[in-house]
Parts: structure tokens; sequence; C-alpha cells
């Protein structure tokens, strides 16, 4: 479940933060990378997102976002109810 | 749709606010005048049980009076009482609609939630420009604050008023002009105002050139504090010659291959900033020049610029691309109907007026001018209370 959003970041990025605390509101985990100093994290996000160079990266299940658009983001979080329907 | 009666006196303030209610929401009714003791009030108490006024009754049945009509309204029940659930649901009407969620639109829509305004607050985003530096240190009571945490508490001390807010949701049309304002989004949902507070903020300022849409995200970026760590080790130009632009430069120097910078005249902001710069080996400016395309297949791979003195144009090897050229007004929506200033900011009067009657605007988007958090607050609580002003004096 927890694996299912993650989202890379860099710590001066006040979108990041913003996104990390829409989730924690929405009581969504996550797995928050700082591509500042993870490197091999920075590699993963430009891979899955065909070479992005902006943060923050979220990907929800098979989704991935270039950006924290609040709107996209809550569409893509409604992948996570259905699955633990299905659980 | 099911009959509605009231009963009701002459100088009975509920009753008013009872039929005005009925009015707005474009529900008829029969209105029938009460005295104390008449047969009137004798078949009134007959059928609600009740002899204060007003009563309302919908169809055969009493449902008080005032207060139980809007607690009806609000749980959606009145529209099924009236034998419109299913068809159209009873749009409800706002007193004030704030569109924008920056640091002007919250104050408003805490001003406008403490005089027990009916609010919507409207707007993509929370934050607005403030979300675009890291951390704070001028608005009072914060010797520093980091931004994120500055945002989400003006969040909750709204929130702790119940003010309804839609997030995450654009805006797409707006109708100004009639007693009653209409606020389309571009889901296609509508909603009705007696009054429209404009708190739209800006936007950074696009180059407009190919390939700077396209590669958006992907090199190229607008929020360098983001970003900047992310170009380690590349080259990377920045473009514009602004106290931002400089501090772009800045914080790539400590990370990036090679700096460009290219602006249309030379660099202008603090001289401190400046020198910096200058004195920089991994910084090389291009003045008086112009950027014409951003070139990459999926991601930035160069630039071309021409200089405005020679006329000469060069390429430029880079995989990133700084945007620090200013800010545009969010002021679309309204520009056909309210003065705007030739910056495209929309003009207030020193109550946040803008000329058209029932709309407000108050923040960056206006021209008052230092656009600071404090200053934004400052005008979102004027728009609201001006807002106020006006719905007293429309009763």
């Amino acid at each position: 479940m927890s694996e299912k959003v993650k989202i890379y970041s860099t710590p001066g990025c006040p979108y990041c933060k913003m996104a990390k605390e829409f989730l924690l509101k929405k009581g969504v985990e996550f797995i928050d990378y700082d591509v500042k100093k993870d490197k091999e994290a920075l590699k993963e996000m430009k891979k899955i997102s065909g070479g992005a160079l902006s943060v923050p990266v979220i990907s929800v299940c098979n989704e991935v976002m270039v950006g924290f658009d609040r709107g996209r983001l809550e569409q893509a979080l409604s992948c996570l109810k259905q699955s633990s329907k299905i659980e | 749709m099911a009959k509605v009666t009231i009963y009701s006196t002459d100088g009975c303030p509920f009753c008013a606010k009872a039929k005005s209610f009925l009015a707005e929401k474009g529900i008829s009714y029969d209105g029938i005048e009460v005295q104390s003791g008449s047969s009137a009030w004798e078949e009134m108490k007959k059928k609600t049980g009740s002899g204060s006024l007003p009563q309302i009754m919908i169809g055969d049945e009493p449902v008080g009076g005032y207060s139980d009509l809007v607690h009806l309204e609000a749980s959606g029940e009145l529209s099924r009482k009236l034998g419109l659930a299913g068809k159209e649901e009873v749009t409800p009407l706002y007193d004030v609609i704030i569109i924008g969620g920056g640091p002007a639109g919250l104050s408003a829509a805490l001003y406008a939630a403490r005089k027990v305004l009916k609010t919507l607050v409207v707007s993509k985003d929370i934050g607005g420009q403030v979300a675009w530096t890291y951390d704070v240190d001028n608005y009072l009571g914060f010797s520093q604050v980091e931004t994120a945490d500055l945002i989400a508490k003006f969040e909750d001390h709204v929130d702790k008023y119940g003010v309804e807010k839609l997030l995450g949701v654009e805006v797409k049309a707006l109708e100004l002009t009639g007693k009653i304002k209409k606020v389309t989004t571009v889901d296609g949902k509508s909603y009705l105002s007696k009054t429209l507070i404009i708190a739209t903020g800006k936007r950074p300022r696009p180059i407009n050139v190919p390939g700077e849409k396209e590669l958006t995200g992907m090199g190229v970026t607008y929020c360098s504090t983001c970003d900047a760590p992310l170009f380690a080790d590349l080259d990377v130009a920045v473009i514009g010659g602004g106290n931002s632009a400089l501090e772009a430069v800045i914080d790539l120097m400590k990370v990036a291959r090679k700096v460009y910078m290219v602006c249309s005249t030379f660099p202008k902001g603090d001289a401190i900033l400046r020198d910096k710069v200058l004195s920089s080996p991994k910084v090389e400016v291009f003045t008086r020049s112009k950027i014409l395309e951003i070139t990459g297949k999926s991601a930035v791979e160069g630039i071309e610029i021409k200089s405005l003195e020679t006329g000469k144009k060069k390429r430029l090897d880079v995989q990133g691309v700084i945007v620090e050229i200013g800010l545009l007004p969010n002021s679309e929506l309204v520009m056909d109907t309210v003065e705007t200033n030739r910056l495209g900011e929309v003009m207030v009067d020193s109550k946040c007026h803008t000329g058209v009657s029932g709309i407000f605007a108050c923040g960056d988007v206006t021209n008052v001018p230092y656009k600071q958090i404090i200053v934004a607050a400052g005008e979102g609580a004027k728009a609201a209370l001006s807002a106020y002003d006006y719905i007293i004096k429309q009763r």
C-alpha cells in the first residue's frame, strides 16, 4: 500500500512540501525521496518521468505527475481506494 | 414544485429574510399577512402548531421559521421537500465568492466568515505566489517561517470558521454585471453569489518562444529554488536580468557546470547580487540579447539567442532554462469588464472597489503597489469588509 505513492522532492521546494502536506492530510502514505542528496533517486525520477528536471515528481499507482496539481493528484489518488476495495 | 406559504407580518426581520431567501432562489410563495389574534393567526397556529412568526409551509408540511429554512437548504433537504430533487438542485446563493487562495483571498475569506457571510473560496491552489520562495522573514510576528508552514497556518485559520473551499478547480468564466454574479468552473459547474472578490494573483511571465511550453518540466522551469539542485553538473541558462534572475544564477553557481545569463539589457538587480554573479568564473553573461528558441526532443538540449546590438545569432548547449522575467497578473477573466492598467492589473480604489458594482479585487492582481504578503493580506481584509458593506446596503 505504502509503495503506491512516491514523491521526489528537494528541500528548498515549497510545492513539494505542500504536496506532502496534502497527502498527509488525506491520510495517504508515501515515500519521500530527496533528490538533492539521493542521486539514485534522481536517476529513477528522471527515468519514470521521461527526463523531468522539475520537482515535485509524484507517482501514484501507474501515473507520474510533474508538479503539484491538487486536482490531478486528487483524481490520481482514487486508484488507491479502488484497489483497497478489491483487497 | 410544491407550494410554499409564508405567514408573516410587517416589521418582522426574519419574515423579510425568509422572503428574500426564497426570492433569491427563485422559489415562488404565497405570503399571508398575520396579526396576532386574527383569524389568519388562528389558522397558522392550527396548521403549524406554532404562534411565532414567520411560519413556513411547504405543501401541507410546516417546516418552521427562517433558521429552519436555512438549515433545510444547507442539508439539501429543501429541494427534496420542494419536489425538485433529482431534477435540478437549487443552487445555493453565496454572499461572497472569493477567487484565489493566496494571502489576499484567504484573508478576505477570514474577514467574510467573521461577518457571517456565506463564503466560498474557489482556487486552483492554496498559497499563491508566496509558494515560490522557500521561507519568509518579513511577515509580522514571524521572524523566519517556512513558506509552506505559513500557508498551512493561513488555511487552518480560515478552516476554523468553516469556510467552504473548492480547491484544485480552475474558473472558466465569470458573469460580473448582473445583480447575481456567476462563477463557472472548467468542469462545467456554476456557483452564484451576491458579490465576488477577485484575488487571483500573478503568475510567472512566459518568454513565449518555440519549445518553451513543450519542454516545461523537462528542463524549462520557473522555480529556481525548487529545481536548481537538479541541474548539478549540467549547463543551464537563466533568462532575465532582475533580482530573481540574479538569485537563480547564484543558486545555480553552487551546483551547475556552467551558467549563462541572458538579459535584454544588462543585469539590473542589487549590486551585491550582481557582483557575486559577475565575479564567478562559472557564469557567462549575454547582455542586450534575446532568446529565440528552446530546442530539444523530449528534454532541453539547447537555446538559440540573438544579440540585439549586432543581430548575430548564437547557439548555447544547455540542459536547463530557468525563466525569471517577471510576472503577469491573472486578470484575463475580468479584463473585458473591469478597468485594468497597462500591466493588466485590476484597478481598485482605496476600498478595493473595481468600478463594477459587487465586484471587489485585492492582492497582487491589483494595481496596489508593493507586492508583499502583508499588503495582500491587508487588502484582502478590506475587500471582504467592502463586500459586507455592499451587501448590507442592498438589503
